[in-house]
């Protein structure tokens, strides 16, 4: 298991990708029970994304009664903000899914026999950008937790808060001495829990990229729907 | 002579990517790994990512996803309809009859929108129909609709400046406040092109209207009230400087809901549909940033920018000729691609060359705005033509042709913005100087 890292993010989806182009009629029944579960991933991530703008416009009227009020409401831009990036990157998988991405489509669509195959291309180039993507978010992510790096802004929660999240990322055996250090008072938000959301959301995006790929070469056309012209 | 090459680099790996149909953020980031790997010796991946977290979480840019949403509800609200019954009575005396209810709806709507599309598609959803029932020529409905609706971008709000304030570092309350009288006078531009039409061409008018007294224009028109009343508070806020441009775009999304709710229009169907498509929406307009940012960083790294601003600085190029040949430029540019995406690609090196230049920013976003909304309306790629197209099953073709003396308009109007740049910066500086 002594593979560079780029071997496991770039070679084996292609091999796998690839593969299945190769044998689609194989390829095919072992790949749509997947299929099904990520086409409810994605639309769950957006459904998350949908709450994340609900969030923005709550935190903002917050904001504008507190200051009405002359209540103090510190941080309510940066946490603005951080429902901002929630919102962005839970939606990139979904918006992808739906064709609202984007995209030059002048060669795309000028010749039948060519569409495929350019379409192909396009989705590999994309699919390894966004792995790469996908790859320095965890990193930054990560980083950002190992050196506690904490918000610039007035912006706190409370502990409990982090100590909630931390137990979905640790072992059992770990949980107790994790909630008895967890005090009641509230500490400047860390840059690692905002910052989440750009991992998960990044991921998605990639896992989505591929997956197309692999519905694009197994059937020969593209999965991706557009919703009627709005 | 390394400049020169990593112009050459980035260019034709821009075009590669772009032209293969890669999706346009993720082209733009593929782009700036390049550089980044071929340039520098930094960590690319590192620079990329704080870069991106630092823009994508960023406090302004709240307003784009609001405003985005705002649009979305009252896109599903009965608009359309109140729209046409309600301009309708006030137009039908003014040479060229009801043409003029597809620019006034056009300007009104634009300015509870910040997207063009949607204008076009709530607007023509009534006015195509009716003005066809009523004998109005096909190419005038139809290129008057398609130039109208490109108001969208320019009257506040506008996601196209969101976009432009945020890759620049500007105010966007004073971008929006600049847009408001070119977008009147780009209106203006295009109504008189309806009155020219209705005494040249005599042969081609439609039935004249019953008449109606006065109570019943106002009966009719009802209905426009409360919309208006949502245009003077999102503007109006801005204006008197009680609300950010990110809290006035709270306000008209709980304005659109109530507006929504009295109408009976809003359901839980309709609730999600615009807040689904609002995340969509957003999320792709995120993606473009993401990657324009990275693209920025890359091309900071290089020096390019601010050689190439040094450089045409050494031509000693007159702002004038400078704009006209940006102008050119955006227009080749904007038949490719869509007007966000051709706004935040040229930003890190454009926005140096007129800072150098000594051109004022905010008037050149309202210049920028009007070169990109000649390019909704240019084929091979013009948005607006797409959306006419599912809408009338006319040929691309067809519908650019009527849009052409929109576009020379639009044209006219950058030749007013230069002469008068006033129009642009008056009511940001009238504001400025009151904040002061």
């Amino acid at each position: 298991m002594g593979l560079p890292l780029w071997v496991w993010l770039f070679v084996l989806p292609t091999l796998i990708v690839l593969a299945a182009g190769l044998a689609p009629d194989r390829a095919r029944p072992l790949l749509r029970p997947l299929w099904r579960v990520l086409d409810g991933v994605y639309l769950g991530a957006g459904v998350i994304a949908a709450c994340g703008m609900v969030t923005i416009l709550l935190l903002i009227v917050a904001q504008m009664v507190a200051r009405w009020s002359s209540v103090a409401f510190p941080g309510s831009t940066d946490f603005a903000g951080y429902a901002m990036a929630a919102t962005s990157f839970f939606a990139l998988a979904h918006a992808l899914t739906r064709g609202a991405h984007i995209r030059v489509s002048v060669f795309l669509n000028m010749t039948e026999g060519t569409k495929f195959w350019l379409d192909a291309l396009a989705t590999f180039i994309a699919a390894v950008t966004a792995t790469y993507f996908a790859r320095y978010a965890i990193k930054t992510n990560a980083f950002s937790a190992l050196l506690n790096d904490r918000t610039q802004g007035q912006d706190m929660v409370p502990e409990w808060v982090l100590s909630a999240v931390l137990t979905l990322g640790t072992w059992p055996s770990d949980w107790a001495q994790l909630w008895a250090e967890t005090g009641d008072e509230w500490v400047f938000t860390p840059l690692w829990l905002p910052q989440l959301p750009m991992s998960i959301g990044t991921i998605l995006l990639a896992v989505a990229l591929w997956d197309y790929l692999s519905r694009l070469l197994v059937n020969r056309e593209t999965a991706i729907v557009r919703e009627a012209v709005e | 002579m390394t400049e020169v090459a990593a112009t050459v680099i980035f260019l034709v790996a821009l075009f590669a990517l772009l032209g293969s149909s890669v999706w346009v953020g993720l082209a733009l980031m593929g782009v700036a790994w390049i550089g980044m790997e071929l340039f520098t010796t930094r960590p690319a991946g590192d620079a990329m990512l704080t870069t991106i977290w630092a823009s994508s979480s960023s406090w302004t840019l709240t307003a784009l996803p609001l405003f985005i949403w705002m649009g979305e509800i009252l896109y599903r609200t009965r608009l359309s309809e109140d729209m046409f019954r309600g301009l309708a009575p006030w137009m039908k005396g003014l040479p060229g009859g009801l043409l003029h209810t597809n620019i006034a709806g056009c300007t009104v709507f634009a300015a509870v929108s910040g997207s063009s599309a949607a204008t076009l598609t709530t607007v023509g959803k009534m006015s195509i129909p009716e003005l066809r029932a009523r004998g109005y020529p096909e190419y005038m409905i139809i290129g008057t609709l398609a130039g109208a609706a490109t108001l969208g971008l320019m009257i506040p709000p506008s996601l196209t400046l969101i976009v432009y304030g945020v890759s620049i570092n500007e105010s966007i309350t004073q971008l929006f406040m600049a847009g408001i009288i070119p977008g009147l006078v780009l209106a203006g531009l295009f109504m008189s092109y309806i009155i020219g039409w209705h005494y040249l061409r005599p042969g081609e008018h439609a039935r004249p209207e019953p008449r109606m007294t006065y109570g019943e224009m106002f009966a009719e028109s009802r209905f426009l009230i409360p919309v208006l009343c949502l245009v003077f508070a999102v503007i109006g806020s801005m204006y008197f400087g009680w609300a950010t441009a990110t809290e006035a775009a709270a306000v008209g999304v709980i304005g659109a809901l109530l507006l929504a709710l009295f109408q009976g229009s809003l359901t839980f169907g309709t609730f999600t549909q615009s807040l689904m498509g609002a995340t969509r929406t957003s999320a792709m307009i995120a993606l473009i940033l993401m990657g324009a940012a990275f693209l920025s960083l890359a091309m900071g790294f290089t020096g390019l920018p601010r050689a190439l601003a040094a450089y045409i600085d050494t031509l000693g190029l007159s702002p004038i000729t400078l704009i006209a040949a940006l102008t050119v430029f955006y227009i080749i540019l904007g038949m490719f691609l869509d007007g966000i995406s051709s706004v935040v690609l040229t930003m890190a090196i454009v926005e140096p060359m007129i800072r150098q230049a000594g051109i004022d920013v905010i008037w050149f976003g309202i210049f920028i705005v009007v070169v990109v909304e000649m390019a909704q309306v240019t084929p091979p790629i013009g948005f607006n033509l797409f959306v006419l197209q599912g809408m009338t099953k006319h040929e691309i073709g067809y519908i650019a042709k009527t849009a052409i003396p929109m576009v020379l308009l639009m044209l006219v109007m950058v030749i007013i913005l230069v002469i008068w740049p006033e129009l642009a910066t008056w009511l940001p500086d009238t504001i400025r100087q009151r904040g002061s």
